[in-house]
């Protein structure tokens, strides 16, 4: 089964995701993080086929979170998927341009979400 | 391919600009080479090729950096597909290749990905780029801000275990608080990355080099000067530009501070050259036109950013997303300033208005044989014209109103212990969003008794209805609520305060009174700046949309039924001790309530010192709207100030954020 790792502060945010993301079709795994510093901890002991995160976050923010599994050998290629608030457009091409995959506004359908992942989830990961 | 590719090299190594033919010439060849290796019929060949076009795609395009890196990488591929030309009968050996192949493909992806430092505000920081990047909007005004208060910036690193770095990073961080201001803390993968992660934290503080190295002495930590704030950016900070206007150049330009220089005497200028006063008289239905020109090039806007966005958020379409993107932000300054300069042409001093005040005042007075000075302040303030237009009449109804029955005669004054010379205020200022004109005076005062007395004889209000004080006051707003019996000359018949009230409500403003009995009286009118194009709040309610002008709405919260009183028929919310009276949208407009999940949003809504919370099921982000007037065979319903299209074409409703204020919505200030 796939292994999707969220990573996002809010409560509530987070039992949208799990809950859009337990819907899809092919069941898969979902972890959450509530803060990057958990993701960061999470990272090395599983491997997670995808991740979906949120900007805005305490500790690190996202566009951290993205440089650092960027710039990993080992996560390099997990597709990524920002959720965020409407808030900075510079935020959102900054996400894409350290390489996230997608980039929804919240609030979203959670169909939305589901056929971002489901896209991503298919594309044969490049192995190392 | 080989040779250009060698010039290429040579160019960028060289003056750093390269010839825009060459690149297209390269990235021609790699189209053609890409074609190629379909020959192959050999996926990781194909792949690899695909991925060399989208690089130099970029490089042409000025996403990608030329540099090195980007061009080391392209060398490797040509001569990839060399050796593989050589040994097109081989299968064997292609295939055993294939590994390799896959391997660059993936660098070549990740290349091309980095998009070129942003002309920098922050070149003059030594700073990583890769710490630049994942700074989000901000973290980089954080750092702005230090930087113009001039304080040193410093990068301190460490490397921790990756079971434990919490409790080493906490201490790190906590021991930085204590002498400045953590901005970012970025990590990377440590030396060994199974075990060890790297966080370099960028933080801003007033202690030297030294002394902060001192301070933190941690084991396996660093630290790193990025920005040293000298004498010199002292005296930048103090140049600290006027908010607003220089912030917006500082983000466009390469270098803050010294520019900020440059720009104040260039303001000072325009202001002398504005007295020289080259005007030109223009028929102000041409603005209105020009006004909804660019209303509807705003709505494309919007529509436009919609796009954008959903090309951002499918994978197959990002990268072009992030292209257009590009354009829409140019194209959105752009038309910000078009807006603004509009919006500008638009907005008239209220001098004009106060000045034929004056006038009438001053005829007024000695028909009145009343003595009064009359002050003004803040003629400068500017509202769009035609607010201005309409202001008029109830500023005028207003004043007459104080000189004729709240300024007493001389001798009255005299006996009361005032000056005998009586004195009506009018005043203009700008608080927030809106404009606010107080016209006070130091008269006798609001009589509350004697108005409630006239109101209950005339039906408005019931014998034994308890009134708090400023509820009697606001009496004054009722129709026939005169306290005079005599219809004197000058004020006239319904020219009461309703009429007033009516009139500013009408321009999307609200009208509140003051009184202190002997004292004086303050009449406040409320008004946002412009009628034109304003930025809405876009909430649903029931299956429907309706859009509530920003600059009204003071915060939004998300609150539980259970956290709602209810007391004398109304219900209330406790927000930071004070009672905020809540509305439901779905029952003001008789629309189905849909299905309750016991939570609710509300939208706090504030104009001068009343507050009023709204229900609505859900918040859907914000945008310009061009408030269009409701017209025609249509019913203007109370609560409804216009339409307007949102992004995606629908029409919606435009709250009238005035009408939902009534007397309760003071709220906890006045206990009842």
């Amino acid at each position: 089964m796939q292994q999707i790792l969220i990573v996002e502060d809010s409560p509530t945010m987070r039992a949208l995701l799990t809950s859009a993301l337990e819907a899809l079709e092919t069941p898969v795994k979902v972890t959450e993080a509530e803060s990057g510093f958990e993701a960061l901890r999470l990272l090395p002991r599983n491997s997670y086929d995808l991740i979906v995160t949120d900007i805005n976050m305490p500790d690190i923010n996202g566009l951290e979170l993205i440089s650092f599994v960027r710039n990993n050998a080992s996560y390099r290629t997990i597709p990524l998927v920002i959720v965020s608030t409407e808030g900075s457009e510079r935020d959102r091409d900054k996400g894409v341009g350290l390489g996230a995959d997608a980039y929804l506004v919240k609030p979203f359908e959670p169909g939305e979400l589901r056929d971002v992942v489901r896209d991503l989830l298919a594309r044969p990961r490049r192995t190392e | 391919m080989r040779n250009d590719l060698a010039d290429l090299t040579d160019q960028s190594g060289g003056s750093g600009d390269v010839d825009p033919e060459l690149l297209n010439g390269i990235f021609r060849s790699a189209h053609s080479l890409k074609a190629l290796a379909g020959l192959f019929g050999f996926e990781p060949i194909q792949e690899l090729a695909h991925r060399l076009e989208d690089i130099l795609d970029g490089l042409r395009l000025g996403r990608v950096a030329l540099g090195t890196a980007a061009l080391t990488l392209i060398d490797e591929a040509v001569n990839v597909f060399g050796t593989l030309l050589e040994r097109v009968g081989d299968a064997e050996a292609i295939a055993d290749a294939g590994e390799q192949i896959a391997d660059l493909s993936n660098r070549i992806e990740v290349a091309s990905h980095e998009s070129p430092p942003e002309p920098g505000e922050f070149d003059a920081l030594d700073l990583d780029s890769s710490l630049l990047r994942a700074l989000t909007e901000y973290e980089e005004h954080r750092l702005r801000e230090n930087i113009e208060r001039g304080r040193h910036i410093v990068i301190v690193e460490s490397t921790f275990e990756i079971i434990s770095f919490e409790e080493g990073l906490s201490e790190l961080s906590t021991a930085i608080r204590e002498i400045g201001e953590v901005l970012s803390t970025l990590p990377a993968p440590g030396e060994t990355p199974e075990s060890q992660i790297r966080f370099s934290l960028l933080a801003a503080t007033e202690l030297s080099l030294n002394e902060l190295s001192s301070r933190l002495n941690f084991p396996s930590s660093s630290v790193r000067s990025v920005y040293r704030a000298d004498a010199a950016s002292g005296v930048a900070a103090g140049v600290t530009p006027p908010a607003g206007v220089v912030d917006e150049i500082a983000h466009e330009v390469v270098s803050p501070p010294i520019v900020a220089h440059e720009t104040v005497p260039e303001n000072e200028n325009l202001q002398s050259l504005k007295s020289i006063s080259d005007t030109v008289r223009v028929d102000i239905r041409k603005l209105d036109e020009l006004m909804n020109l660019v209303g509807e090039l705003v709505i494309q806007r919007g529509a436009l950013g919609d796009i954008v966005s959903r090309l951002m958020s499918d994978t197959k379409t990002a990268r072009i997303g992030s292209d257009l993107s590009k354009v829409y932000k140019a194209f959105d300054r752009k038309l910000k300033g078009l807006q603004s300069s509009v919006l500008d042409v638009r907005m008239v001093p209220l001098r004009q208005v106060f000045e034929k005040v004056s006038r009438v005042l001053r005829g007024l007075r000695r028909e009145l044989d009343k003595n009064v000075r009359l002050e003004i302040r803040g003629a400068d303030t500017e509202l769009d014209k035609l607010i201005v237009e309409e202001l008029v009449d109830p500023l005028m109804h207003t004043v007459r109103n104080a000189l004729d029955h709240a300024i007493e005669a001389p001798e009255e004054r005299l006996a009361a212990g005032k000056d005998p010379e009586g004195r009506i205020k009018i005043e203009a200022f700008q608080r927030g969003n809106h404009v606010v004109i107080a016209v006070s005076d130091d008269g006798r005062g609001i009589d509350t008794d004697r108005l409630r007395a006239k109101a209950e004889s005339r039906g408005l209000v019931g014998h034994d209805e308890v009134l708090t004080r400023q509820e009697m006051l606001d009496l004054v707003f009722l129709p026939g609520a005169s306290t005079r019996d005599v219809v004197t000359e000058t004020s006239g018949r319904g020219v009461g305060m309703d009429v007033v009230r009516s009139n500013v409500t009408a321009l999307g403003g609200v009208v509140e009174v003051a009184s202190d009995w002997g004292r004086g009286t303050t009449i406040s009118m409320t008004l946002p700046i412009t009628l034109a194009i304003i930025q809405s709040l876009i909430v649903r309610v029931a299956e429907q949309r309706f859009a509530i002008p920003l600059n009204s709405v003071l915060e939004t919260l998300l609150v539980e039924e259970t956290e709602i009183q209810r007391s004398e028929g109304r219900e209330m919310l406790n927000l930071r001790g004070d009672a905020l009276v809540l509305r439901r949208l779905a029952a003001e407009f008789c629309l189905d309530i849909a299905e309750d999940d016991g939570r609710r949003f509300v939208v706090v809504l504030g104009m001068g010192d009343l507050r009023v919370g709204l229900l609505v099921d859900s918040l859907e982000g914000q945008q310009d709207t061009v408030i269009k007037p409701i017209q025609g065979p249509i019913q203007v319903v109370d609560g409804i100030a216009g339409a307007t299209e949102l992004g995606d074409g629908d029409p919606v409703l435009v709250l009238d954020v005035a009408s939902f204020f009534d007397d309760s919505s003071r709220g906890g200030r006045e206990a009842a």
